[in-house]
């Protein structure tokens, strides 16, 4: 889900950007009003550098295999760190290994990072029920999950759709937007589902990796 | 788990010596400019200045196209689909597939600028050492938490692979299949993912006593740590108007 260089028109790369600077400055005040920084950003740094490495974890789909994209789960775990972790890692994947661009890296910190921020949201939502709860932890991971995938497969099909050069047709393009979409669904169960079970695990072993509300 | 990056920063050549901010600035400008073409006409001198530039910074070809395998899917699936699916004006059928002229302009118009802003890319990423190219960003007023953070997830990066790499090869031996679909393999991986967040998570509270202890958040200056010449700044200027002169040829031609 990681629109590559080249393939969007600059106007859409430069607006890419201007709507990442605001959200980024947005996470980095609150990351500065919730205490000193320092303290987290070492966590922030680590968690950031152990969510580059889980998403290279294969789950088996036969007849292949999915990576996963784990946004959700990083605005599960790491909260407003969750925007500025998504923009490091998509400069990363860009640069390693060549997967995503740099003029298209604010493009694609919207379709990551601003979902990240709602599941972070969604999974601090859950906590005014009960927060010492297995089952709270799992269902609102799922959702947190479920919605950022959903949300982040809608921003990537509409901006690539929409300004692929040349243009297609009506029914092409309404074709290939439902059928990216639909492709998509059952990564949103294993997101939703995998997210459920880490957050389960986490709130077991170290529920301090968890956001508070 | 190797990632290759500081492979080529001993070549030497002129762009290995361009100062990092002044190479940050003037490459950006040049791949922004180059994301901003739309003409057919302008993608000739896209190819050669992108050329020259592969060329100045000595670095193999090889390394090139190793770095091209992952992005080669994205290319293929271009140019298989595109001119078949977008635009209207048909050029050629074949069997039930339509050819058509916008599609294959579309494909000849991504290809050129993916190949051309990723060998950019290439160029200003691997002629500096990479934690020399983020203190750049940092020299150039990027927000020190975003810095802060890139340096340190690149210094953990590899070992917190390295220690995925161990559990995969652990978990194999113990017997655990990874081939089929199972609840039970899939809440295994879950826990997999979770373990390498607790892990990462404890270490980090090490590194962050170790990191102030050594002084970590007192005002650090980068004063003295980049120093241009007057080269330095005529190949930003350079750069600047070529990249200018494609934005330019773009709305002129």
């Amino acid at each position: 889900m990681h629109i590559p260089d080249g393939i969007l028109p600059a106007s859409v790369c430069a607006a890419g950007y201007a709507a990442t600077v605001p959200i980024a400055w947005y996470s980095i005040h609150k990351i500065r009003k919730g205490g000193d920084p320092r303290e987290n950003i070492p966590k922030a740094s680590l968690l950031t550098a152990a969510f580059f490495v889980a998403s290279w974890i294969h789950i088996p789909v036969p007849p292949t295999s999915v990576h996963l994209v784990l946004n959700g789960l990083l605005g599960v775990v790491l909260g407003h760190f969750a925007f500025p972790a998504i923009l490091i890692g998509l400069f990363f994947q860009a640069v390693m290994f060549q997967h995503g661009g740099l003029t298209t890296l604010g493009v694609n910190a919207i379709v990551m990072g601003f979902p990240a921020l709602l599941s972070y949201y969604i999974f601090r939502f859950g906590n005014i029920f009960r927060k010492d709860s297995n089952i709270i932890a799992g269902v609102f991971g799922f959702l947190a999950a479920f919605c950022a995938i959903g949300l982040s497969v809608s921003i990537f099909v509409v901006v690539l759709i929409t300004n692929i050069p040349g243009g297609f047709d009506v029914s092409t393009e309404r074709a290939a937007i439902y059928t990216l979409a639909l492709a998509h669904v059952p990564l949103m169960f294993i997101e939703g589902a995998f997210t459920a079970f880490v957050a389960v695990f986490l709130r077991r072993v170290q529920p301090k990796l968890l956001v508070r509300a | 788990m190797r990632f290759g990056f500081d492979e080529y920063i001993h070549l030497g050549s002129p762009l290995h010596r361009w100062d990092p901010r002044y190479k940050l600035i003037g490459l950006l400008a040049l791949i922004f400019a180059f994301s901003f073409v739309s003409d057919l006409r302008m993608l000739p001198a896209m190819v050669v200045v992108t050329s020259a530039a592969y060329i100045i910074s000595k670095l193999p070809v090889s390394f090139m196209l190793t770095r091209l395998r992952y992005p080669s899917f994205f290319l293929l699936a271009v140019v298989l689909l595109l001119p078949f699916l977008s635009g209207e004006t048909i050029v050629m059928s074949i069997g039930p597939l339509d050819l058509r002229q916008e599609g294959l302009v579309a494909v000849l118009l991504i290809a050129t600028r993916f190949l051309s802003i990723l060998t950019i890319g290439l160029v200003l990423f691997s002629t500096a050492p990479f934690l020399t190219t983020i203190k750049a960003m940092r020299a150039l007023h990027l927000p020190a938490i975003l810095t802060d953070m890139a340096l340190l997830t690149f210094r953990y990066l590899q070992e917190i692979g390295d220690y995925l790499h161990r559990m995969e090869t652990s978990m194999r031996l113990r017997g655990f299949g990874e081939r089929r679909f199972s609840i039970q393999g899939f809440r295994i991986l879950a826990w997999l993912g979770g373990s390498i967040l607790v892990r990462s998570y404890e270490r980090s509270e090490w590194v962050y006593k170790a990191m102030i202890l050594r002084g970590y958040g007192q005002a650090e200056s980068l004063k003295g740590e980049f120093q241009a010449s007057y080269t330095d700044v005529f190949a930003l200027g350079a750069t600047l108007l070529i990249a200018a002169g494609f934005v330019a040829g773009d709305i002129l031609i």
